[in-house]
């Protein structure tokens, strides 16, 4: 057997060869496109080098013919298999080149069969024999299809598309490849080109022996293919291997995260998209399969933290991506939750935010022991206020019981004496006198703290009232809501300010608050309302009143409510009202009571109008 | 006995009150002396008579409280009312912890004050009664000599002759004789006898109490 058929027929089987494994390997995996290309382009080869055989031993120039223009066939699948294998393999190559090439070559095809013999000659005169590898091959001779000149400037373009997917390739960086797949293409497709080109015009005189440049470029590609494929398993039997690994360190991270109570979520900011974990869905009471966008949590944010919640995100995405944020979250029972949210915005190459991820956790626990901080504090705030008027009542109650101790011992006294047949009247005269002098001291007691409030302790400004009565409501707030007493304001508007000492104000408003709320102990819980109203009174003055919805003062002891050490609680000392209205008085206000048409009591008092300063 | 009428120390700042109080104390049949501090009532009482103290417990330099730990240095501590214009929970504490009689605000009703009174009276007379007693028994253990009272403290211990022989560094004899001097003057019949008698005397306060005192 000849040299020449050994080694054609041997390219066609390998060929054919690869191209069945490739197929194979496409059948398996269909994304796997490039093995199909190449599967084709294989089989094109073998095609070709079946007709380059044919022609070498054509008997006639119409066999050698009819086998050319059939070649082009294979020429065709060759050509266009390649483009694409190009441009799935190496992901380059300019998209108008290819289809330019493409279109081009099925132009030619279709012309192959319609124009002349075949795409190269109009006409093949006769065969000539020369000799190659010792063997007579034929070479044809005749006129020339002048469309042979669009083939060529096709295979140009084609060299063309190839150099430019090359280059690309290896500016990309991807040097291997641009260098083993992209350089052994383009040259083995300048190599046949030439060659064929040479062949054909009959510079030189060799037959068409493209089958050893593309059987060439099978085996470079054939090659490359199959180490991808090796590749590709060896890494499949890793990512097994290391699948394993990977679920145990996610077993360990979800029991890290669980233990610690926190939800792990993930934001992404394209899709609008929001992954969680199963606690994290918890803490915010939503089912685990429902689909997360950042609305469905501010909706479940309270009304109150979703503006500061906004600002937090926006800041996040200004500065270095990470933000911190605590808010309430209304669960569907209605329950409240605090969480606390740690996170961090991570942007693309631009700058732009494309993902947040974050945990959170429940921090009720903490924000309650807070806010029982809060209260505390609060407390003791207002226990010093009313301690202040305590002190001031409890030294008065030790200077006060003194003379009513004696003119009780006294009293006493006289009442045995009399008893006696003979009273001694004597003594009971210097008792009496005694009980008068008494008297006489206990009003000085009272007498004596009035003056004190009048003269020096009071530090009159111009006072705010809607501050005056924010600040006090402020302090009584929370006993308020202990004691299920709803507290109501109503200041009206505008209000001139008026002339007192804030402190002392304080203290008479506290005093009436709280004495409102101790006269609704016996009401229904939804029934305890105690109001504070300011408005004008007349010019120059504003009246302010403490209303209560409890029974009201029985009509007996109205005209004694005023009075020291007069209580009609168990634990009063019956200092409050005279202090207040001592105070009122020292403001040249008046304080009285009344007890309102729809019930309860209303203590109301006045207070002048500042004078405007003249210099502002 | 004694046939002393016991009074009523009535101790406070405020002469007006002072007056008063005396006067219904009087009334009521008791004898009341009135001092107008503390420390007049201390430089003036008789040490030996009995009573009681009416104190108000807010008074200038020496208080109430003050003057109830001054009266229980002295040997006839007398007990103690406190009158208070406005009691106080800490200071009442204190004082009642302390043994006061009672705690009576100043306008406390007439009943209650009378019959506090009468009862601290009547616990004055019963402690001086026991006080009396514990020296008359005392004074029995004066004949004994001090060597004799050694012996002694160790023999109410429980103590065998031979150990206290041992402890005093004396001969086992000599410890009998002792025991039996002891016995002899004190006219006692046996150890359980005599360790009786020790005890109610309070001879060896430090060695023989049986339970803490002040309980």
């Amino acid at each position: 057997m000849s040299l020449i058929t050994i080694i054609w027929s041997m390219s066609a089987s390998a060929s054919l060869t690869l191209a069945g494994i490739n197929f194979l390997v496409w059948f398996q995996n269909r994304k796997a496109w490039a093995n199909l290309l190449f599967s084709l382009l294989a089989t094109g080869t073998a095609a070709w080098a079946f007709c380059e055989l044919w022609m070498m031993r054509a008997g006639t120039p119409a066999e050698f013919a009819t086998v050319l223009k059939w070649g082009h066939v294979a020429v065709w699948v060759l050509i266009l298999s390649l483009v694409g294998f190009v441009r799935l393999y190496l992901k380059a190559g300019r998209p108008w080149l290819a289809w330019t090439v493409c279109g081009l070559r099925t132009l030619l095809l279709l012309l192959n069969f319609l124009v002349g013999q075949n795409l190269n000659y109009l006409e093949i005169t006769r065969l000539r024999h020369m000799r190659l590898l010792g063997e007579s091959v034929a070479i044809a001779e005749g006129v020339p299809n002048p469309l042979i000149l669009l083939g060529q400037l096709n295979l140009v373009i084609l060299i063309v598309f190839l150099g430019d997917a090359t280059v690309t390739t290896w500016r990309r960086g991807d040097r291997y490849r641009a260098l083993t797949v992209g350089g052994s293409i383009v040259f083995f497709v300048l190599v046949s080109t030439g060659q064929s080109l040479l062949a054909f015009y009959g510079i030189v005189r060799v037959p068409y022996v493209a089958t050893v440049s593309f059987m060439a470029l099978v085996a470079v590609m054939g090659y490359e293919l199959s180490s991808e494929t090796i590749r590709a398993s060896e890494l499949g039997r890793k990512l097994q291997k290391s699948e394993a690994g990977l679920y145990e360190i996610e077993e360990r991270m979800r029991l890290a995260v669980e233990g610690a109570d926190f939800g792990i979520w993930i934001r992404d900011l394209k899709r609008n998209e929001i992954w969680a974990t199963d606690k994290w869905r918890a803490l915010f009471g939503f089912p685990q399969t429902e689909r997360l966008e950042l609305d469905h949590i501010l909706q479940r944010l309270h009304p109150d933290d979703r503006d500061a919640f906004h600002a937090v995100l926006e800041k996040a995405t200004e500065g270095d991506g990470s933000y911190e944020a605590e808010y309430r979250v209304v669960l569907p029972s209605g329950a409240l939750r605090w969480i606390g949210s740690r996170g961090r915005v991570e942007f693309d190459g631009a700058g732009k935010p494309i993902l947040a991820r974050g945990v959170s956790h429940d921090i009720t626990g903490r924000k309650e022991a807070e806010q029982e901080t809060q209260n505390l504090r609060q407390e003791i705030a207002h226990v010093g206020r009313v301690s202040m008027m305590g002190q001031l009542a409890s030294a008065l109650a030790h200077e006060i019981n003194q003379p009513l101790g004696a003119i009780l011992r006294n009293a006493e006294a006289a009442e045995l004496f009399l008893e006696d047949k003979s009273p001694d009247l004597e003594e009971v005269r210097a008792i009496l006198a005694d009980i008068r002098k008494d008297d006489q001291r206990a009003g000085n007691v009272i007498d004596r703290m009035r003056g004190l409030l009048k003269r020096q302790n009071l530090d009159k400004r111009p006072v705010d009232v809607n501050e005056l009565v924010g600040e006090v409501a402020a302090l009584v707030r929370s006993e308020a809501a202990t004691r299920h007493v709803k507290l109501e304001l109503a200041v009206a508007n505008n209000l001139p300010p008026v002339l007192g000492d804030l402190v002392h104000l304080q203290q008479v408003l506290l005093n009436l608050i709280v004495n409102g709320m101790d006269a609704l102990d016996e009401a229904n819980r939804g029934d305890r309302r105690v109001s504070v109203t300011a408005a004008l009174d007349g010019p120059g003055t504003v009246e302010i009143a403490v209303s209560d919805s409890g029974r009201g003062v029985p009509a007996d002891k109205l005209r004694h409510i005023f009075d020291p050490f007069f209580t009609s609680k168990a634990h009063g000392m019956g200092m409050g009202l005279p202090i207040s209205r001592t105070i009122v008085e020292a403001h040249n206000g008046r304080l009285w009571t009344e007890n309102r048409n729809e019930g309860g009591a209303a203590f109301r008092f006045t207070l002048p109008i500042a004078e405007k300063d003249p210099t502002t | 006995m004694s046939v002393i009428v016991p009074i009523v120390h009535v101790v406070d700042d405020d002469a007006s009150f002072l007056t008063a109080i005396s006067r219904l104390l009087r009334a009521n049949g008791f004898s009341v002396k009135t001092y107008a501090s503390a420390h007049e009532f201390l430089a003036q009482r008789d040490a030996d008579a009995p009573g009681c103290v009416l104190a108000d417990l807010r008074m200038p330099q020496m208080n109430g409280l003050d003057l109830q730990s001054a009266l229980a240095q002295t040997p006839n501590p007398l007990p103690i009312l406190f009158l208070t214009g406005h009691g106080d929970i800490p200071s009442s504490v204190r004082a009642m912890r302390d043994g006061a009689e009672d705690f009576l605000e100043k306008r406390a009703p007439k009943e209650k004050l009378i019959d506090a009174v009468t009862r601290a009276l009547a616990r004055d007379s019963r402690e001086r009664g026991e006080r009396d007693r514990q020296r008359e028994l005392r004074a029995r253990f004066d004949v004994l000599t001090d060597r004799e009272l050694e012996v002694l403290s160790h023999v109410v211990q429980g103590q065998l002759n031979k150990q206290i022989a041992w402890d005093l560094g004396i001969h086992e004899r000599t410890v009998k004789l002792h025991r039996t001097a002891i016995t002899s003057k004190l006219k006692v019949q046996s150890v359980a006898e005599l360790t009786r008698l020790t005890e109610e005397a309070g001879i060896f306060p430090e060695i023989v109490r049986t339970f803490p005192k002040g309980q």
